[in-house]
């Protein structure tokens, strides 16, 4: 570290005010990264104090962590350096919303549900709903690229983010994408910041598409005997012209753990329409479950804001594979779990082939490692997938990388371009793909 | 820039005599794109036939600096595929079959040069589509589509290209063959599959795309519905928006490219109305029944002259028919006119409309209007004479205050067409030095010697405009727009 604590502390504290940049050790312990503990934290109040923030650390070659709402900081390697912590839960504001327009511009701190409050009265949504999403920042999902049940029908952040202002890692304030629903106007900027973990500029600002409420809405649990019926009949659902809005699938663990009934597999399903066409569709949602010896019930809306229970727990493994296998991966998750000794749950977005492992109770890290994520990483990449360790203790993540194989070429392509805008490192460093 | 006999040699070595133009009537050819007012013939055209062919050229045409410019089927509207600096164009005419229809995972794999409308056709049968449409899906490239981000009236419910891409095989312009995303819908590291989508082949060449396929919609509802004026017409695509419906498609045609389409290919559009919407539901068949109820009532408060629902299938057919071929009927109205892409907030169509109608008439020109409403994406078309002395200036400063109006209110430069050569000059008025700083170094980590379409997509690149002459028709009919 080139400066001391100190120092450090009255740099930053000139730019925030000395209430706003944080040195006390409890404070600093409290925002620690997989055990690394930062010299400051620093929260600006504003989009212009970030830049100057950044800016004033890029001076001082201080290596400064992001941090939104504080839910997913377990995602990525072990910090390569840490010297300052910067959250952004200050910058909250709903900056520009027109509803007739069907978007919003808002700062990277706001959270979900107080988004959700603010779009709600006009009956429009911003469809981001990872499980247990509620509290975190639509900045910190969008580095993350979580998503949720919603990814259904509605995509990802990759596909609702039309613009983004961010701070590059010199501290430059820079625009790119449009704030309107449709532009091709340069490149699509916004999608590098999508996933990118923050290595390679700070989201301040987001402008999101956002959807209609719709007027009616029902969501079922579709329980099934067996994996090979619940494969059956999602891909009978999938090629089908129903159009659910929100899909889940969640394994007997998960489902005990999230207090509904448990069946070897179920779906979650809900539709949301015209009510005619939500009582519609569902009577033919429960038909074609039915014709996979599925059986169909009511399920409580508020069983959805319920799945972040099936995903508690110290480790979270986030697979990916092509969409037609993944009751198959469900299977491969569950058989690697049990033999590492591991109580695992699994909840996973039919039509997109990803799934979430939780781990709760297991082995050590030694064992974990290589009974369940080696071998079932290597099983993924071999047919084009991956295996993302999203939440683990520092002892995982020492045994196995927390991104696995990417091609070399591909590689080198993000090196470049983490090397040409943040050509020091300091930027969240060490924890993205390939040490970037 | 001429190429000399060895780079000529080694070329042909890669492609082979049937995939090299060199002949000059050869080469004329693919002097433009659809805005033929931008001219610039390469020194050659390579047609290759794989993936392997496009590298081994990038990597020749990199050792020895010469520009690359990629090409689809040339339908862009940007003067995007033509070779101001002469080089190598890089053709995918060759590369155009479906190599995988993979409907358990809902994709495809495709070669380039493959036309949008095949895929279609080619999926429809067992239920699917691919949803990107546009209006010149029945020549266009799906790597054009990839490279343009293409848009079309569909994407108001579907999303455009990049929505539906989920992965590329992509030569970098440093001459790395590398395969981006794939048939799984995630991946760890960047989206370069996402950045390079739009990206105008100034990034790399695509030689494989994978592309989402959609399942065909229970039932499809096609209403016309024309008003009085534009104004209420603009103002009902406001209030459909306001209750929360996201139609299919909305699109607006004026009195003027009514009366054009209709002496033209005679498309059943109600002659002397002020504007005509066309608004098309797609999805299960009780949410139509039940969002059109209202449409049709939100037109009427709007003094709707006439609400008219496709009953068949060559009826919906023929009131697209009139909207996708719209602009290659504009030749009986103007010899001459100029294109614009911009977009406003939807909130503000009725706003901008009236500007539109206020700049025309104080440059004394006509500005037809035909384009994506629900989305604020605006096609004016403003028409002039080259034959009439300083009709093409106030034509430029009409384009010019049009697309300062946009602006103003918050829209984007282009829409769906892109930027080409045609627009990177506007781009300053949309984004600050540090955000074109930004995109230019992004260009760099793709393209470290600038040889991949130089010229294009952003501004202040030495080549700029000089050397182009006006074509006599900056539109040739059957453009699609």
């Amino acid at each position: 570290m080139a400066v001391s604590a100190l120092a450090i502390h009255e740099a930053l504290a000139d730019v925030v005010g000395h209430e706003q940049c944080l040195v006390a050790a409890p404070d600093l312990a409290a925002h620690a990264v997989d055990g690394m503990v930062p010299a400051a934290v620093v929260r600006p109040g504003s989009i212009e104090e970030v830049s100057r923030v950044v800016a004033r650390c890029a001076a001082e070659r201080l290596a400064v962590g992001p941090r939104g709402a504080g839910t997913s900081l377990a995602l990525g390697n072990p910090p390569r350096r840490l010297d300052v912590v910067r959250e952004l839960s200050r910058l909250g504001a709903v900056r520009e919303y027109v509803p007739e327009d069907m978007v919003a511009t808002v700062e990277a701190g706001a959270t979900l549900a107080a988004l959700a409050a603010h779009f709600g009265p006009h009956r429009q949504m911003l469809t981001l709903d990872p499980p247990g999403g509620g509290a975190r920042s639509v900045g910190g999902v969008l580095a993350t690229h979580a998503s949720g049940p919603l990814r259904f029908r509605y995509g990802t952040g990759r596909d609702l983010l039309l613009g983004a202002r961010f701070v590059q890692a010199d501290g430059t304030l820079t625009w790119g994408g449009a704030k309107v629903v449709k532009s091709v106007t340069g490149y699509d900027v916004p999608k590098l910041l999508v996933g990118s973990l923050g290595t390679l500029g700070v989201l301040v600002e987001a402008t999101l598409r956002l959807q209609p409420i719709p007027p009616a809405s029902r969501s079922w649990r579709l329980g099934f005997p067996s994996r090979e019926a619940a494969a059956a009949f999602l891909a009978a659902l999938l090629d089908s012209p129903l159009q659910p809005d929100r899909a889940a699938l969640l394994d007997a663990a998960a489902l005990r753990r999230t207090g509904l009934t448990v069946d070897p597999i179920a779906l979650l399903l809900s539709i949301g329409s015209a009510a005619d066409a939500v009582e519609h569709q569902g009577q033919a949602l429960g038909r074609l479950a039915g014709e996979h010896g599925g059986r169909s019930e009511p399920l409580a809306d508020t069983a959805w804001a319920g799945l972040g229970e099936a995903l508690d727990g110290p480790i979270v493994l986030r697979a990916a594979g092509e969409p037609r296998r993944l009751l198959d991966w469900v299977g491969e998750a569950q058989a690697a779990a049990t033999r590492a000794g591991a109580e695992a749950a699994v909840v996973a977005q039919p039509g997109h082939g990803v799934l979430q492992v939780a781990v709760r109770e297991g082995p050590d890290a030694g064992r974990l490692a290589r009974d369940l994520v080696r071998p079932l990483r290597q099983a993924l990449e071999a047919e084009g997938g991956s295996l993302v360790v999203e939440r683990a203790p520092v002892e995982l993540k020492r045994e196995c990388d927390v991104w696995g194989y990417i091609e070399l070429e591909t590689l080198a392509i993000m090196k470049r371009l983490k090397s040409e805008f943040d050509p020091d490192g300091l930027l969240n460093p060490g924890r993205f793909v390939g040490g970037l | 820039m001429a190429l000399g006999p060895q780079i000529l040699r080694a070329l042909e070595d890669i492609v082979g005599p049937a995939g090299l133009v060199v002949s000059l009537e050869g080469r004329l050819t693919y002097e433009c794109d659809m805005h033929t007012f931008y001219k610039g013939a390469p020194d050659a055209v390579t047609l290759p036939e794989s993936a392997e062919q496009v590298a081994a050229i990038v990597r020749l045409c990199r050792r020895e600096r010469v520009p690359i410019v990629p090409r689809g089927s040339g339908t862009g509207l940007i003067g995007g595929a033509m070779a101001p600096e002469g080089g190598v164009m890089v053709a995918m005419t060759r590369m155009t079959r479906i190599l995988e229809l993979d409907f358990p995972n809902r994709c495809a794999t495709v070669q380039p040069g493959l036309i949008n409308l095949w895929l279609s056709q080619a999926t429809r049968d067992r239920g699917y589509f691919f949803a990107p449409d546009p209006s010149s899906q029945m020549v266009s490239s799906i790597g054009g589509n990839a490279a343009t981000n293409a848009g079309g009236p569909h994407c108001l419910k579907y999303g455009i290209t990049v929505n539906h891409i989920l992965g590329l095989e992509v030569v970098t312009g440093a001459g790395e063959l590398v395969r981006l995303g794939g048939k799984a819908h995630e991946r760890p590291g960047y989206d370069l599959t996402g950045v390079m989508v739009g990206s105008e082949g100034t990034l790399g060449l695509v030689t494989g795309v994978i592309v989402r396929l959609t399942h065909l919609p229970e039932g499809v509802k096609t209403i016309l519905a024309s008003f009085p004026t534009i104004e209420d017409a603009s103002e009902t695509v406001s209030a459909i928006i306001r209750a929360g419906i996201v139609p299919a498609a909305l699109e607006m045609l004026d009195e003027v490219v009514i009366r054009a389409i209709e002496e033209g290919i005679g498309a059943g559009y109600p002659k002397g109305a002020g504007a005509v919407l066309l608004i098309e539901l797609d999805g299960p068949t009780a949410e139509i029944e039940a969002q059109s109820g209202p449409i049709e009532a939100i037109c009427r408060e709007h003094l709707a002259l006439e609400i008219r629902v496709a009953q068949s299938e060559a009826e919906r057919a023929l009131l697209w028919k009139g909207r996708k071929e719209a602009a290659g009927v504009f030749g009986r109205l103007t010899p001459n006119w100029l294109l614009q892409d911009a977009v406003v907030p939807r909130s503000k169509l009725p706003q901008i409309m009236k500007e539109v109608a206020a700049i025309g008439a104080r440059h004394r020109l006509v500005i037809a209007n035909v384009f994506h409403a629900g989305d604020g994406n605006l096609h004016p078309l403003i028409c002039y004479d080259d034959r009439v002395p300083g009709e093409l200036e106030r034509a430029k400063q009409a384009n010019e205050e049009l697309l300062g109006a946009c602006l103003r209110l918050g829209g984007s430069v282009t829409g769906e067409h892109g930027v080409g050569l045609d627009k990177r000059a506007s781009l300053p008025m949309q984004f600050a030095d540090a955000d074109l700083g930004f995109m230019a170094r992004l260009r760099r980590v793709f393209d470290p010697d600038s040889i991949m379409n130089p010229g294009k997509l952003l501004p202040s690149h030495p080549a700029c405009g000089e050397g182009f002459r006006p074509a006599a028709r900056p539109l040739p009919a059957g453009t699609w727009i």
